[in-house]
């Protein structure tokens, strides 16, 4: 019997939803934490802010499947061997968005003295799905790297 | 014992060897009794160096985007080339207009907050907190006060700094200025300039030399792009971190982290001191193990997830080899030779790989000509 080893290479169209729906769900926290350096979000009203940047996200969100599926079958047939500067952009953004997700949760007025033990689980959590995505989908494996 | 008589052919080998040794040291022997001369002549190629190397550099960044937009069908090249640049000068405007005011407060903010109560620490409290006791700290502060070694070498430090800052401010203002002049002719003919190198080398030599540019080229380039990104990420992450746990002057201190990290290992080490100094010093903010504690924590992410990922494969020297070249290079030419280490580390290693591949090359092909298959 032979043995099934090579891997099978993804199209542009899934690494490319997997970026943009990644872009997405991390978009408020990745928004917050640029903002926080600024302290922008303290000299605007927080809530209308958080509002507004919500509706933003769905309305980016709802453009961006509409381009994704326009251009489906283009994308399907784009293919890369391996895609790292894609997930080097999966990295940079999951990092930003950890950093966010402190802010977003001292805006929420969350207890502060427990964002230390939340964080280790997110970090955990983050890096196990960016190891899994990496291996899966962009064909780059960490753990077997020199 | 019956020992194999040297043949003629390694005799000539070192005898070759040996002269060639000998000539070049009789060369520097005599160039060195030339200082002033060669000193008037290296100043002049220098004028010319430096400028070149900045606008190449810069080009090795730059040019890769304008051939993107080319193979999206943005043209001719004047297009391509006027719309980078524009997007590259207003990054960089930007970047100064929103960072500069930010900057600039947060350090006037510390001249008139903290610069005072750091003076009236090492004037009064640090005595008590000395980790070595106060008796040494008295014997260092009595010597520091009866030979005045701090006024002398002050003013020994100040005349040479002044005349090293106006030897190297100057040519560096006229390297800026011509900039981005040099920049748009070299990347206009970007090609026909490197068309033209190849043609003054000779026939015999130009595939090799094209092969082992272009091998330059790619290293030197995967460089510049990974500490580009990486100073800007390390930057950004630390300076929100540093906001995160309240230390004040966040952004002077994470700006110094994205800087400094152009210095491969001390870099990180470079940023950490003083933000550590100060939360130690200040009655306010975070504590100097928690800041200590950031410092490695960003260093790990640094060292074992951005920097092999980010930085080329081309890359991946040694840290010893990458210490030793910092020492090294960062001894020879100053601070831009401690910044420069590891590019040239790499271009070492890259033309020393190739001669070796040159060479297996040849043994490969002297083999199949000796077999005739």
């Amino acid at each position: 019997m032979i043995k099934k080893s090579r891997k099978r290479i993804y199209s542009k169209f899934e690494i490319y939803a997997i970026l943009f729906y990644a872009t997405m769900i991390q978009l408020i926290p990745l928004v917050l934490v640029f903002t926080h350096i600024y302290d922008i979000e303290s000299k605007l009203n927080i809530d209308k802010f958080l509002f507004w940047l919500t509706i933003v996200n769905f309305i980016l969100t709802v453009i961006g499947t509409v381009y994704l599926l326009l251009n489906k079958d283009k994308l399907q047939r784009a293919v890369k061997a391996n895609y790292m500067q894609e997930f080097y952009y999966l990295l940079i953004l999951s990092v930003f968005s950890i950093l966010g997700f402190v802010v977003f949760f001292d805006l929420l007025e969350g207890p502060r003295q427990y964002i230390a033990h939340i964080l280790i689980f997110i970090v955990v959590g983050v890096g196990y799905i960016l190891l899994f995505l990496g291996r899966k989908f962009f064909n780059f494996d960490y753990k077997k790297r020199k | 014992m019956n020992r194999k008589p040297i043949s003629d052919e390694t005799l000539n080998r070192i005898i070759k060897y040996l002269v060639i040794i000998l000539l070049t040291f009789g060369v520097v022997l005599l160039a060195i009794q030339f200082d002033s001369f060669w000193n008037w002549i290296l100043s002049a190629i220098r004028a010319v160096i430096v400028p070149i190397s900045l606008a190449y550099l810069a080009a090795l960044i730059i040019f890769p985007l304008i051939k993107l937009l080319e193979k999206k069908g943005v043209g001719p090249r004047g297009f391509s080339l006027g719309i980078v640049f524009v997007l590259t000068v207003g990054l960089i405007f930007s970047a100064f207009y929103f960072l500069t005011p930010l900057l600039v407060q947060e350090i006037r903010n510390f001249f008139i907050e903290d610069f005072q109560t750091i003076i009236d620490y090492i004037n009064n409290d640090l005595r008590d907190e000395f980790i070595l006791g106060a008796d040494l700290y008295d014997q260092i502060f009595d010597y520091v006060n009866e030979t005045n070694i701090i006024s002398d070498t002050l003013d020994q430090m100040i005349p040479s700094l002044i005349t090293g800052l106006s030897n190297v401010l100057l040519p560096l203002f006229t390297s800026v200025a011509l900039l981005p002049i040099l920049l748009i002719y070299y990347l206009n003919d970007y090609e026909v300039i490197s068309e033209t190198i190849r043609t003054i080398i000779p026939a015999k030599h130009e595939k090799n030399a094209a092969e082992l540019g272009s091998r330059l080229n790619q290293t030197v380039g995967a460089y510049l792009r990974g500490q580009l990104i990486l100073m800007f990420a390390l930057g950004s992450v630390a300076t929100i971190v540093y906001r995160l746990i309240g230390l004040k002057y966040y952004f002077v201190f994470g700006f110094l982290a994205g800087v400094t990290n152009i210095i491969p290992y001390f870099g990180m080490i470079i940023a950490a001191v003083p933000p550590i100094i100060y939360s130690f010093i200040a009655s306010s903010g975070p504590g100097p193990l928690l800041v200590l504690m950031v410092n490695v924590v960003l260093q790990f992410f640094e060292g074992n997830i951005f920097q092999p990922l980010i930085m080329s494969h081309q890359l991946s020297i040694h840290p010893i080899v990458i210490i030793m070249s910092i020492l090294f290079f960062g001894s020879l030419f100053g601070p831009l030779g401690v910044i420069f280490a590891s590019p040239i580390a790499a271009s070492i290693r890259v033309i020393y790989r190739f001669i070796i591949d040159v060479r297996k090359a040849k043994t490969k092909q002297n083999v199949i000509e000796a077999t005739g298959s």
